[in-house]
């Protein structure tokens, strides 16, 4: 049994590739997936009814005025902050500003934060909601309706006397970084390169957030933005709550991120002859995709889609309601109505959100999958590669030897070639895996380095790859060498280096997967995509010219990296290493780096 | 001598025997009177008093509509005639004053919150906390500690009859207190038959709300007992609508459709349990209803729906002399209501009253005090009678021993 699993094994791990990659690209098929639904028992979403009116709806107006009188003017960060204090002061809600500064390596960010806390009228307020909306908005645009439907919410909630919650409302500047340094020095998390006031209102414990960015006149749709920090996400009950209300309630459809159904459908006609673009599935998977490939860039870079990413480090479920831009039909009054709704339906429950899930991928405003439905494609995949070290590994353990003359007068069966066991030095190829990884260590310094990141030309640095390059094959050619040769007769040599390093380095990189995809799923998937098979196909050559070229392939690999991290003058990843502690650069850099580079070792080493 | 002895020896004891025979002769009548007392023409339940017991078993605000049923239910009991005394109000969680209830102080079993049941006269008697699977079994079983309030006790007796009525989260078998703890069918059924071998009730009808309610009452073994649940096992009782200013469900489907029936019910009604359970409506409750009458006695159409949800008491007028001795209590301000003289001044009719859960006093009173002077005087005279014939044959024998 054991032959057989070990000669069909190329064959299994070829059944399991195919299997694994094609799982991956069926996740955005209609077939898979299924509705979402509330989970929560107590949150009863859409069964209120609302009385936001259109006299909410001029005191938005008359505020946007006011804010687009401060934009007019370039106001600086103090008379913002000044402004909005000032409306929640007359309003009777007690407010404070915050002052920030981060210093990262190549600038300095500051601001002011303005928040004002409603306390519960009929309770202590051991828990508290909140709604924020930031000066500039995810399209780099400012977000002046988006505080400005803020402040006139502040007025209206003000007037009833239901909250269970303290309601925070938090103004807060710049995009991220504002709320960055409230939260921070809300829950008492202190970071080296930021300096912030510390918070002068306290209240609750924060258990739901809602952020809203409306950047344009009017909107169609709204969407839902809900990835956080390293690929976290908030539990699904609070989108599904958001889904409903907004459906019914407000009567205002909703998308996932901007996309909009009819822009990809568009898109589909243009590209794809008639045939395919009219059939139904063939749109509902296109726009599916479209989802899920947005999904897996802000979830594989650890980055968070809005301002709400930032509260799912404390627990706290949040998600950003997105106003998409267009000439209309909805304004102030949808989503005033909306978020009203929504606050009802978050003040009722008893405890965090819990009930429903949190790893999940949604491939549509309505549907979703279960973490069953998509995790074992990743794990597939590095179970064939863990097959590949093991199979590495065990043919190094053993080596065909022709007997010598003597045993030749046995006959025909007696010319059967033996199996003899050799010896596994392990210590070296573990060494090399340690220098590779050392490497990692020392580029990622040199890469956060404010001396390096001061430089605004990357591209001095590009001569690095063919040097890099001679000096790998140096390397090898003195492993090589220093392989020892066995003079003896019987006792044959020891393993080559180049079967066991690409065997550890099978196991390693699958290892990484399998773990790397409960915590971040999207993070796993493009690792097997980038590392399966590559990283299976490495073998030793000979000739320097081809080693060369192998060499050269692999490091093609590492060209996620250049745009990630060395591509633009402040690397998005950089600054979210710095500023929000996403472990993405860091990853990149101590562990896939190593593992592109002892693939590229194993290719320079002689067989 | 001796013939007017013998003759006056009989004629003594003729009027002894005529004497004893009076007194007996007006005990029967009592006995047969008190029977009738107690046993209406119409419908002979043979109760005195009427008790409740409302529970409502599940906190928290999306639950409001388990505290709405207890409500409801009290309302209604109440206005059926149990007073406060004789209900014991159990609520596991204060809807009213909940920080996210709109309209504060108020409990609506409505969408429109037409009528408000939370009102300004209500009682509840264990709240909150105290709502809990000891204190409900205690409550009936009677075992509650020495310095529980009167309040807070079931204090009823074998001629009562008990409603108890039970809404939450519940089960196959079980109905869940509060979150974090359960109650069994079989405790329940353990319970009532304490309270039937301590003489606790005399007739009891339990009604359940609740998932799968009808396994509730699948344990019952004591006599009298009358049981009605909203569903069947695997089934699920569904809410019937929701507020959309509350923002959650108000009232459950059969409890709505139950109190609905009540609300043409008042105190005179002669509408049977049969009738009760007639309105029944699988469609529109949503659920299966189920009754358990196996344990209980008289057949369902001899029994009023007030004789549970009702708290009546008979007025039987007895005797028109009587009159006089309860006008004199009634000068000495003693308990009874006015309506009470009213009703005794027309003996045509013997009217249904409203009525404490004691006996009736004065009629009797009065007349125990004719009886008892009756006897004494026919001991007297016996007494004296006897006195007499000793001293005549004293003397007799005297001048009888001189004459000879």
């Amino acid at each position: 049994m054991e032959r057989g699993i070990y000669r069909a094994l190329p064959v299994i791990r070829v059944f399991l590739f195919i299997l694994g990659y094609s799982w991956m690209l069926m996740l955005p098929s209609p077939q898979l997936g299924r509705g979402i639904y509330i989970d929560e028992n107590a949150l009863q979403p859409g069964q209120v009814n609302t009385y936001w009116s259109w006299d909410d709806v001029h005191s938005a107006d008359v505020y946007l005025g006011h804010l687009e009188q401060l934009r007019d003017q370039n106001a600086s960060s103090v008379e913002k902050s000044s402004f909005v204090r000032s409306v929640f002061s007359e309003l009777g809600i007690p407010a404070a500003t915050q002052g920030y500064s981060f210093k990262t390596g190549t600038m300095t960010l500051d601001g002011i934060n303005t928040y004002g806390v409603l306390s519960a009228p009929r309770t202590s307020g051991t828990e508290a909601i909140v709604i924020a909306a930031s000066w500039i908005s995810l399209t780099a645009g400012p977000n002046l309706r988006g505080i400005a439907t803020v402040l006139s919410l502040a007025a209206y909630l003000k007037r009833y006397s239901l909250w269970a919650k303290d309601i925070i409302f938090i103004v807060g500047d710049g995009y991220m970084d504002g709320m960055q340094a409230w939260l921070g020095a809300y829950h008492g998390l202190d970071q080296s390169n930021l300096d912030a006031e510390p918070i002068k209102l306290h209240s609750g414990v924060i258990w739901t957030a809602l952020a809203i960015d409306y950047p344009g006149h009017s909107f169609s749709h709204l969407g839902i933005f809900y990835e956080g920090l390293n690929g976290r996400l908030p539990n699904q009950d609070l989108m599904n709550s958001f889904h409903i209300i907004s459906t019914h309630t407000g009567g205002v459809p909703v998308v996932v991120y901007d996309h909009v159904e009819e822009q990809m459908d568009s898109i589909i006609s243009r590209w794809l002859p008639q045939l395919f673009s009219r059939q139904a599935y063939i749109k509902e998977y296109a726009r599916r995709a479209r989802n899920v490939i947005r999904h897996v860039r802000y979830q594989a870079l650890g980055r968070a889609s809005g301002v709400h990413g930032l509260f799912h480090r404390f627990r706290v479920d949040a998600i950003t309601v997105f106003a998409v831009p267009a000439t209309g039909p909805h304004g102030f009054h949808a989503l005033g109505r909306v978020i009203e709704s929504t606050l009802r339906t978050m003040n009722n429950l008893l405890e965090r959100l819990h009930a429903s899930f949190f790893f999940y991928v949604l491939t549509g405003p309505g549907t979703f999958l279960k973490i069953g439905q998509y995790l074992p494609s990743a794990v597939i995949v590095s179970v064939a590669m863990m097959f590949g070290g093991l199979r590495v590994w065990v043919d190094a353990g053993w080596v065909k030897q022709q007997w010598s003359s003597e045993k030749v007068n046995h006959g025909p069966a007696g010319k059967a070639p033996k199996w003899k066991t050799r010896r596994r030095n392990v210590i070296i190829p573990l060494v090399v895996m340690l220098a590779t990884h050392v490497v990692g260590g020392i580029t990622f310094f040199v890469v956060t380095n404010s001396w390096f990141l001061t430089r605004t030309d990357k591209t001095t640095y590009l001569p690095i790859i063919p040097l890099s390059l001679i000096v790998f094959s140096i390397l090898s050619a003195l492993l090589t060498s220093d392989q020892p040769t066995n003079s003896q007769h019987d006792e044959p040599s020891p393993a080559p280096l180049s079967s066991l390093l690409k065997a550890f380095n099978l196991c390693l990189a699958s290892t990484v997967i399998s773990i790397t995809s409960v915590l971040n799923f999207s993070l796993a998937a493009s690792l097997a995509i980038l590392l399966g098979i590559p990283l299976s196909v490495s073998s030793p050559t000979i000739g320097l010219t081809s080693k060369m070229a192998k060499a050269m392939s692999y490091f093609m690999l590492l060209l996620p990296i250049w745009w990630t991290l060395l591509a633009t003058p402040m690397s998005q990843s950089i600054w979210d290493w710095q500023v929000w502690g996403v472990w993405f650069a860091p990853f990149v850099c101590i562990v896939y780096l190593p593992l592109v580079l002892q693939a590229t070792v194993v290719c320079m080493l002689d067989p | 001598m001796n013939i007017t002895r013998c003759s006056r020896w009989l004629h003594f004891t003729l009027l002894v025997l005529l004497a004893l025979l009076r007194n007996s002769n007006q005990t029967q009548g009592q006995e047969q009177h008190v029977k009738n007392f107690f046993q209406r023409a119409d419908s002979p339940s043979g109760h005195t008093n009427n008790w409740a017991v409302l529970v409502c078993a599940s906190r928290y605000w999306f639950n409001y509509r388990h505290m709405a049923n207890a409500l409801g239910m009290y309302r209604t009991v109440k206005r059926l005639g149990i007073p406060d005394s004789n209900i014991i109000l159990m609520l596991a969680d204060d809807a009213a004053c909940n920080a996210r209830n709109m309209f504060p102080g108020s409990v609506y079993a409505n969408t429109g919150r037409q009528l408000d049941l939370y009102g300004d006269n209500i009682e509840v008697d264990y709240r909150g906390y105290e709502v809990t699977v000891e204190n409900f079994l205690r409550v009936l079983t009677g075992r509650v500690p020495l310095t529980q309030p009167r309040s807070k006790r079931l204090l009823t007796d074998d001629r009562s009859n008990v409603f108890v009525y039970l809404t939450g989260h519940g089960g196959n078998e079980f109905l869940k207190f509060q979150d974090n703890e359960e109650i069994s069918a079989f405790d329940i059924a353990d319970a009532f038959e304490q309270m039937w071998q301590k003489k606790r009730y005399k007739e009891l009808f339990f009604m359940v709300d609740t998932c799968q309610a009808n396994t509730l009452y699948s344990k019952f073994y004591s006599p009298n007992i009358l049981a009605t649940g909203s569903s069947e096992i695997d089934e699920n009782s569904y809410s019937h609508e929701a507020d959309f200013d509350i923002g959650v469900a108000v009232i459950d489907s059969y409890t709505h459709y139950v109190l609905q029936y009540l609300e043409g019910i008042n105190k005179t009604s002669k509408a049977t349990m049969e009738d009760f359970f007639a309105m029944y409506d699988p469609v529109r409750i949503q659920s299966h209803p189920g009754v358990r009458s196996d344990l209980f006695q008289r057949p369902l159409s001899s029994v009023l729906v007030t004789d549970f949800f009702g708290g009546m008491a008979d007025v039987d007028i007895v005797d028109s002399h009587l009159f006089h001795d309860l006008d004199d209590n009634i000068k000495l301000g003693s308990s009874p209501s006015p309506r009470l003289s009213n009703t005794n001044r027309d003996p045509s009719a013997s009217r249904p009253v409203e009525g404490t859960g004691s006996r009736l006093l004065p009629a009797g009173r009065s007349h125990a005090d004719v009886h008892q002077t009756r006897a004494w005087a026919g001991l007297g005279m016996v007494g004296l009678l006897a006195g007499f014939v000793l001293l005549q044959t004293k003397f007799r024998t005297a001048s009888s021993g001189r004459d000879r």
